[in-house]
């Protein structure tokens, strides 16, 4: 069957403004689903605190995971940023995004945690001096096994062990922007920063990011 | 800093779509003249894809049952504690209005009201003044005790 070209456009702006509707709905289907789970954690709700850490258990953990690096270290952490909602969920305030400050109260654990075990960590600089180590050292091999998916997979472990070379301040502000998709606006609610700052953490995190790439890839696709 | 340094400054964060709209005005009107920075552009968001599509850990199953069986029970203790916390203030409250009440209205049907507003500082009220500090430091210094004795066994468990 043909069709022509304004049925072909007319089908496809029906379909994208649907696609886009029904994305929106599902989008405050879920806000609503939150904002109740969220009142009713507030009410002493056992269940609520359940759907909730199934919700977020996954992004936090792996938020915490960029902060600190230690699988063991994060996961104590994620037990007791659970600890510390039920401690202070009457604390929060429900006009503020619960996203937010969960990733506050992880956020604090995380420093106070860094700040007793590792000092040093808050203002690293790139790699670990003492070991002897490099940043070169410490990436995966250059050699490319020819199937793309392995491909694609070998990349994304560069990426991820060149990130976690960086210093915890850009580490943090990189995982809140592109892997938890907050908002500028929650990443400094998050890092209780003002949004200027925020933006320059960003924008030096991706910098830094560019050129320890570009250094150790020269001429690789990053995607 | 010339336009050119400028616009690229804001490059990596237009990547990161987190310009504001001046910015992104300020952007679209320079790419539409100069191709480096098109170019330049393009690159940055092959990182920001790239850091996009990072493989996401996951915590061990064990952990995260862990976490919430540890977090109910904290939450449980938690609405205990508000409740009990309720409860005491309720009881302080009603304890105080019996007693600020009761030599009043002793007197009011006693010696009338003209006598209630006759306290009479005599034996009788020293008596009662004494009584109820004595009672009141008790119970104070026992809450005390109590919430001391409390905060010991959360710290050890």
């Amino acid at each position: 069957m043909n069709m022509t070209g304004s049925a072909i456009l007319y089908s496809a702006m029906v379909g994208g403004l649907a696609g886009r509707e029904s994305t929106a709905a599902m989008y405050w289907e879920g806000r609503v689903a939150l904002d109740s789970d969220v009142a009713q954690l507030r009410r002493g709700d056992l269940e609520a605190l359940s759907t909730l850490l199934t919700r977020y258990q996954n992004r936090l953990y792996r938020y915490l995971l960029r902060m600190v690096r230690q699988p063991a270290e994060a996961e104590d952490l994620f037990q007791q940023t659970w600890l510390r909602v039920a401690e202070k969920i009457q604390q929060y305030d429900p006009r503020r995004s619960f996203e937010a400050w969960l990733f506050t109260l992880a956020r604090n654990l995380a420093i106070d945690h860094l700040r007793r075990m590792r000092p040093e960590s808050l203002d690293e600089p790139i790699g670990d001096s003492a070991s002897g180590e490099t940043a070169a050292t410490r990436l995966p091999s250059r050699e490319q096994p020819p199937i793309e998916g392995i491909l694609q997979r070998e990349r994304s472990q560069r990426l991820g062990v060149v990130l976690e070379m960086l210093p915890v301040v850009q580490r943090e502000v990189l995982s809140l922007r592109f892997e938890e998709e907050m908002k500028i606006e929650e990443i400094a609610e998050v890092l209780d920063a003002p949004l200027s700052t925020v933006k320059t953490r960003l924008r030096r995190a991706l910098e830094r990011l560019r050129v320890i790439m570009e250094t150790s890839y020269p001429g690789e696709n990053w995607q | 800093m010339n336009e050119h340094d400028k616009i690229r400054a804001l490059l990596s964060l237009a990547a990161a779509d987190v310009l504001d709209p001046g910015e992104e005005k300020q952007l679209l009107d320079h790419l539409r003249t100069c191709d480096s920075c098109g170019a330049e552009l393009e690159k940055w968001k092959l990182l920001a894809g790239g850091l996009r599509r990072l493989p996401t850990p996951q915590p061990r199953s064990i952990v995260v049952e862990r976490a919430r069986a540890q977090a109910q029970i904290r939450l449980t203790e938690e609405i205990e504690h508000r409740w009990n916390r309720t409860v005491i203030i309720g009881l302080l409250v009603f304890a105080w209005i019996l007693t600020l009440l009761s030599w009043p209205l002793v007197r009011l049907f006693t010696g009338g009201v003209l006598g209630m507003l006759d306290p009479r500082f005599n034996h009788a009220w020293i008596v009662f003044g004494v009584f109820t500090t004595t009672v009141w430091l008790a119970g104070g210094a026992a809450a005390v005790l109590l919430s001391m004795q409390q905060r010991r066994e959360r710290r050890l468990a």
